[in-house]
Formats: structure tokens, sequence, C-alpha cells
């Protein structure tokens, strides 16, 4: 293939090099506290929000590890039933809304999306800037309803009690519905820039797989999250006025709230691991230095599971006293979900088999999400089937479910991602050593913290309990050894990541020799992300061709026009 | 490149649009005073609805012209609906007759 | 096509590489809201179904306290509104600025009278006890949950109405950018999705009229 061709016009593509010593990187160009804060530079929003959920990280991590903490013996400890229902219902809310669902797509989606399409922003940057401040307002009533009188409904806000109780609802579901409106608006500029802003060449085939998951993560989004903006509304009105929509004593019905928030929040735990299935595809054709195996079915089985998860809200509702039919018709569709899924899992480990596999710390990350996913996948499925979802309904099993998907699924992913790109977001290497060390000590106490819960909940330990029978100590005791764990890897890996940010070694460009276009630039990428205006020939994933053909691009960086390459001619902008 | 977004709506096309739109109104409130059996009133004035709701989209927001991938935005919505509201029907209107409903 | 890039319209923002691409940006962005906008109603319309699927007789007796002729005003109020916003995109298409101008002024005018009717509206129901939720206290419709439909039919217009308020006040901000010259036949984007967003407010009251007001 050519390196340089041209059209009509006589506009040339050239081939460049990624400079290794640049010194107008994004984090460098415009500093100061308010250039950052008024700033619609994506990768600097992405930065700020990566700095927000991993700070919510913490605050809802610590939460938990207080939660292990009073249940490491059966009676009361140090704290009543009462402030336990809280600490649950914040542990929940901080992660749920704070953390996991802005988690991968408006901290590292937004980071790496356009620089993966050769864009040199999203569609909509003011509005970019906006979602973030949104998010951070949603999270200042969120903390206003924390220091008012901390809610205790569990972070689903069921009715009636969460209309009765004297607790701060108002003001926790009033942040809940103002980050909605931040998810919404992220949701829809990504789908935008990703319709119309790829850069020439860059058809939808050649899109890398983490651009498909946010595609349809935002699909997901922007389909869902305004139902739940009108769930809490009513909610709010419930409590405000009393309009007994939901109110059995006025003719309203509590089901119906069930209805409406699943149908959103069914979809929302897609939000949070559709983009983690992005990396993982990423990184295991990185590490594995093959072409992805099955390229088409990883992409559109994220669309389909954004289809297919709309369809089965239900499932959360099998003893709530929706009618039969409904019942096994969820039943039945849920069981769906699994195709796309399992589609996903087969594509990884084929492309795995016969690579040249790195074992990185982010391939171990990926390695471990297989792993942890699975088992999360699988019990999910059982949770899905009917007879079996009655006995082990609101009990540890369930607990353990979710969090082997949202823990040991998204955020073991978020991690492997977080260490993947930490060279090309900060331009410094970590130490390979400790991130392994960490990866053991979080895989080894993630299974020691959630494998017990499994076994507790099979045999009938309910969740949302503060003490319980003497029969469940010992696995409640190795569940919160698992916790203490957790907590030390994490603080291992704040170190590291911390100490690489200050002493860290120079990254070179491309450190993993990967071949999407996000790693065809400086480390720090350039504050317009590429010098140039990218040009793409090749696949995200042809490591059989040479690095130098994935660096062709116009120079000068506002031309986009027609080109034809070779015998392919694509690029409508 | 993507000329069919700048059209020009011919005046007459929305004066005439403005028209339609008026005398549908006309036409379901007109309805509305004849007593049709249950289940077709609803259908006669949701299908004026429907075919307003379409002059509206096709015309004054220039749908008609337009890149058809927002249509199908649009079409999605609706089918979204459609699932949200048949699926949770399945629910409400088979519920067990000997749980009490309020 | 070559030499149109080289010069830059200064309403291009630096992420796009032409005025199109921006503007088809811009408009599908709005699409993408607009089809937010009809799952955020859409949940009240499920809410309305399983309700009137429940007590069909309930809607058709409280379908009676809702005024017609005022609902069917408003609908004429709202598409007339709607077809002069089109003409004032038309308008601004062929560079008349200030015949968009008028016609972007009569369109806040329109809403202005939908939002007085439904004032008026409101007001009497208000005085008759007819308000939402816990503070209805009518005793005109024998029906235990009657205050149910009217808690939807306040949701529903209040909502509706936020949405006017919300359009009235775009539509002004439009006008007076119209006025300072930041539009032209070269560069109308904001004035175009502007009205898309507003025949979407007509659209949604298209259906919540026969849904709330034609009830037999």
């Amino acid at each position: 293939m050519a390196t340089t061709a041209t059209n009509g016009n006589a506009l040339k593509i050239q081939q460049f090099s990624s400079s290794e010593e640049f010194s107008h990187n994004f984090l460098k160009a415009k500093p100061g506290i308010w250039n950052w804060m008024t700033t619609v530079d994506h990768k600097k929003i992405g930065l700020m929000y990566l700095a927000s959920v991993v700070f919510f990280f913490f605050v809802g991590g610590m939460l938990a590890i207080t939660l292990r903490l009073e249940l490491l013996s059966p009676a009361q400890n140090f704290m009543d039933a009462d402030t336990y229902n809280r600490i649950f219902t914040l542990h929940g809310a901080v992660m749920v809304f704070l953390f996991i669902i802005p988690s991968i797509p408006a901290a590292l989606g937004n980071f790496l999306l356009p620089m993966m399409i050769g864009a040199k922003d999203v569609a909509f940057p003011r509005l970019n800037l906006a979602s973030f401040y949104i998010y951070s307002i949603g999270a200042l009533f969120t903390l206003i309803s924390t220091g008012l009188n901390p809610i205790d409904t569990g972070w689903t806000f069921y009715t009636p009690y969460s209309t009765s109780t004297g607790t701060a609802v108002i003001w926790m579901t009033l942040g809940v519905f103002v980050m909605g409106f931040s998810s919404i608006l992220t949701g829809l500029n990504f789908i935008v820039t990703l319709h119309k802003l790829r850069a020439p060449g860059l058809s939808w085939g050649k899109l890398p797989l983490f651009c498909w998951s946010i595609y349809a993560t935002s699909i997901i989004q922007v389909l869902a999250t305004p139902v739940l903006a009108i769930t809490l509304l009513l909610l709010i009105m419930e409590r405000a006025l009393g309009i007994g929509i939901f109110d059995p004593a006025m003719g309203g019905d509590p089901v119906l709230y069930q209805h409406f928030f699943w149908f959103y929040s069914h979809p929302a735990v897609y939000i949070m691991i559709v983009p983690a299935f992005g990396i993982i595809s990423e990184l295991i054709a990185t590490f594995s230095k093959k072409t992805i195996f099955g390229y088409w079915p990883i992409a559109l089985s994220s669309l389909a599971i954004a289809f297919i998860g709309s369809l089965v809200w239900g499932h959360h509702m099998f003893v709530a006293g929706q009618s039969e039919l409904a019942v096994v018709v969820f039943s039945f569709l849920t069981f769906f979900v699994g195709i796309p899924t399992g589609i996903k899992i087969l594509n990884w480990v084929a492309t795995m088999y016969r690579g040249s596999i790195l074992l990185a710390s982010p391939m171990l990350y990926a390695l471990y999400f297989l792993f942890l996913f699975t088992i999360g996948g699988v019990t999910g499925i059982m949770l899905g089937a009917i007879g079996v979802n009655v006995h082990l309904h609101d009990t540890y099993y369930v607990v353990a479910h979710f969090h082997y998907v949202m823990m040991g699924g998204t955020v073991f992913a978020f991690l492997g991602g977080l260490h993947f790109w930490w060279p090309k977001i900060t331009g410094k290497m970590y130490n390979e050593f400790w991130a392994k060390v960490a990866g053991v000590i979080l895989f080894f106490g993630f299974n020691l913290t959630f494998l017990p819960q499994f076994i507790m909940g099979s045999q009938g330990m309910p969740r949302r309990y503060y003490s319980y029978i003497e029969q469940f100590q010992s696995m409640h005791v190795y569940s919160t050894y698992g916790s203490w764990v957790l907590l030390l890897g994490f603080l291992i890996i704040g170190a590291y990541l911390l100490h690489s940010m200050f002493r860290g070694e120079k990254a070179t460009s491309n450190p993993w020799n990967a071949r999407s276009l996000d790693w065809m630039t400086s480390s720090p990428p350039d504050e317009h992300n590429f010098p140039y205006s990218p040009v793409v020939i090749h696949g995200p994933y042809d490591y059989h061709k040479p690095e130098s053909e994935f660096l062709l691009g116009i120079a000068g960086s506002d031309h986009h026009e027609e080109i034809t390459v070779g015998t392919e001619t694509k690029v409508k902008q | 490149m993507s000329s069919h977004s700048h059209h020009i709506i011919p005046f007459r096309t929305l004066v005439a649009t403005g028209l339609a739109l008026t005398v549908l109104t006309i036409l379901t409130v007109g309805v509305y005073y004849i007593d049709f059996p249950d289940p077709i009133n609803i259908i006669v004035a949701l299908s004026i609805a429907v075919v307003k709701a379409t002059l509206v989209g096709a015309i004054f927001m220039g749908l008609y012209w337009d890149d058809k991938f927002n249509t199908l935005i649009l079409l999605m919505a609706f089918l979204f609906f459609f699932v949200f509201v048949g699926i949770t029907l399945l629910d409400t209107m088979f519920r067990d007759p000997s749980i009490i409903v309020y | 096509m070559a030499e149109q890039a080289q010069v830059r319209a200064p309403h291009v923002q630096h992420h796009f590489a032409s005025s199109d691409q921006q503007f088809d940006s811009a408009k599908m962005g709005m699409w993408v809201f607009l089809f937010t906008e009809i799952a955020f109603f859409g949940g009240l319309f499920v809410a309305y179904i399983i309700f009137r699927a429940w007590n069909p007789e309930l809607f058709t007796l409280a379908a009676t306290q809702l005024s017609t002729p005022l609902g069917a005003t408003n609908t004429l109020v709202l598409i007339a509104s709607s077809l002069t916003v089109a003409l004032a995109i038309r308008a601004i298409q062929t560079d008349k600025k200030r015949q968009s101008i008028i016609l972007l002024l009569s369109t806040v005018g329109l809403a202005m009278v939908f939002m007085i009717i439904k004032a008026f509206e409101y007001a009497e129901k208000f005085a008759k006890g007819i308000a939402p939720g816990a503070y209805y206290t009518y005793e005109g419709i024998a029906h235990e949950s009657a205050s149910v439909f009217f808690s939807i039919y306040y949701m529903m217009t209040g909502l509706h109405a936020l949405h006017v308020v919300i359009g009235i006040g775009i539509l002004l901000w439009i006008a007076w950018k119209v006025h300072r010259n930041h539009f032209s036949s070269e560069y109308y984007t904001p004035v175009e999705i502007s009205g898309l967003y507003w025949h979407l407010v007509d659209v949604i009251w298209i259906f919540l009229f026969p849904l709330l007001y034609l009830i037999e």
C-alpha cells in the first residue's frame, strides 16, 4: 500500500511519525485552575471525570469497608440497624450513580473516543463540559441529602417506603435526577461524535471495538435515562404533593414504580458493563498481537445487549407481585441476554488462541475479568430462572452475583483500561512489578470477599441486614477479611500510580505496539490530539501490517476532503 | 455534500400543512361529539393524532427531505415506548384476581 | 469542494471540517435529544395507559371536567405557532431577517396565548378543589381514585407547559440573535434546531389533547 496518494484535488496523504519529544501536549497547554475548569478539551474533561469517579470509588469503598466491619460478628457491633440501612444505601447510590455509571464512558470514553476516531474533540465540546458540571451539581445534591438526613431506602428508592420515610429522599432523588441529565448528554454527544466526526477512511467496520461498546452504551443512556428522570420526578411529586400514582392508599400501584425504575435500572447495568467489554476487546487484541477474532459479532453483540437488555427489567420483580404471565415472559427474555454475552467471551478466548500473548498487567486484568465476569454472568442466568430466583431473591447470592459482574467485571476492566492507557494519558510508565502484585492481591481479595457470599446466600442469608444468626458467621468473617485484602490492593495501586505521575519513567507514544489511532500520537497527546488530520486505511487490529502505515494523514489539520486511497474510497464528512 | 439537509421548504407547502392540521383538529373535535362504540372512538382519535404528528414531523420538521437516519431515531423512540407499554401491560392486565387491586 | 474548505467561515468550530458537518452534527444531536424527550414523556403516557386500562370509567367521568373548547383552541394555537416557526426558518434561509424576527416573535406570542389559556383552565380547576394529589378536595366525581386521573393530568400538562415556557425563552433568545445579525442563509443552525424543539412540543400536545380532553 502506497503511503502517499492523491485525489483529484491533489491533497497529499503523508506518513507522519509520532513525536517522542513533544512539548505541546494537552497537559501543558493552558495551565491553571481556571483554564482547567472552563476547558472544552475532551481530554481534560475526561481527566476531571476520572478524578471524580476515583474519589467517589474511594468514598463508596470506605462505606463498604465499614459495612463489612459491622458484619464481622452476628450481633450489633458499633452501628445500629438504622445506621446500617443508611450506610448500605449510600454505598449503593454512590457506587452506582457517582462511580460506576460515569466511570468508563465519561472518564476513559471522553478521553479516548475522539482520539480513536481521529477527531479533534467530541461533537459538542461545550455540552461536554456542561455534562461534567451537571454531574457535579447532582453530586452536590446527594451530599446535601447526606448532610441533612441520610436516606435509608436502598439505592432503588422503592415506594411506598421512600414516600413515607423521614429521611431526605427528595434531595437524594433530585441529585440522581440531575446526574441522569449528565449521563444523557454524554451519551448524546458520543452518538453524534461517532456518526459525524470519524476521520477520513474510518468506516464503521474499522472502528475500534471500544468505540462500538461506547456507542451501545450511549444508546442505552439516551434511551433509558429519561425514564429514570420521569420516575424520580413522579417520586418527588409523590413525596411533595402526594399525587398517588405509586401509593396504593390513593389508588396508585407500587409495583408500577418498580416497572418504571427497572426500565431504567436494568439497562443501566449494561451502561455499567458494556463499556468494560470494549476495554477487554482492546486489551485482549493488543496483548495477543492478533487481529481480533469475530470483529462484527463482538461489535454487534454490544448493540444486541443494548436492545435485549431493554426487554428484561421485570426479572428484578419476580416476587414483587407482578402477574405470573409477566414473570414467565421476563424470565424467558432474560435468558436471551446470555447469548450476545457468550458470543463475546467466545471471541475473546478465540482471539487469545495461538496469539503471542504478553502477560503485562493490563492483560492480567483482562484475564481476571474473563474469570470473574463469567462467574457473575452465569450466576445471573441462574437468577433469571423463576424457581431459583424465588429461593435466592434478596439473599447474599444476589449480592455476590452483581458484585462479580460490577466489581469483578467493570472495576477490573476499568483498572485494566486505566493501566493500559495510563502511559497515553500521563506520558509516564507505572511500576509493572507492583502493578502485577496489586492485581494478584485484588483478585485474591475479591474472591475471598464474594465467594463466601454465594455460599451463605444459597443457604438463606438475606441481604440488607446488620445482624444475622451464628450459622453464617464464618462466611461473614472470610468476607470481611477479603474486604481488607481488597483495600490493601487498592492502596498499592494508588501508591504506585501516584509515584508514576511524579517520578515515573517517560512513556513512548506506543508502548504496547497497538494499532488503533489513539496510540498514533505523542504521549500525552497534542492539545488537538493530532498535529495532522489522520487518514485511516487499515483496521484497528491489523497487527500484521507495519505501524508506519497507521500514521497516515493530511498535513495541517483543517482539511477533511474526499480522498481516494488506493482502491478504498470512503470518507464522507 | 449534505445539501439534502439545507432544503428550503416552499411557502405553499408550509401553509398547506398548517391548514391540513387545522382541519384535522376540527375533525377530531367533531368526531368526539359523534358517539362511536368504545374501542373505535379511541382508535379514530389516535389515528387522527398520528396523522397530525406525521405531518408535523415530515413537513414542519423537514424529515421528508432530511437524512433518513433522523427518521430512524424518531421511529426508535416510538418502538421503545411500545416495548415499555406492551410489556408493562403484560403485568398490569394479567394480575392474579385474588390479589386485590386498589 | 476543495476551495470551499480553504476559507473557513467564522461560525465553523475548530473541530469540524466544514460548515455542513457542523450543521448535520447539530441537527442529529437535536434529534437524539428529541428522542430522550419522547422517552421522558413516554413514561407519563405509560402511566396514563395503565391507569386508563385499570379504570376506564374513571377516565370517562373525569374528562368531563376538562373543557374541550379550550383544549381545541390551544391545539389550534400551537399548530399556528408551529407554522410560524417553520416560516421563520424559511425566512432566515432566504436571508429575510426582519421577517424572521417577526415570525419568531409571533410564535412567542402564540405560546403565551397558550399559557394564558392553560392558566385559566388550571385556575378554574383549583377553584373547584381539583388540585393535584393530596390537595384534591373535589366531590363531584364518584370514583375513589379520581385524584389519580388529575395527578396524571397535572403531570402531563404541567411538564408540557414547562416545555412551552422553556421554548418561549429559547425563541426569544434566537430572535435576539437574529436581530444582532448572528444568523444568515449561510449559518442558521440554532434557528433550525430550536424550531425542531418547538415542533416536538406541538407534537406532544397533539397526543395529549385527544387523550385527555376527548374521552367519551
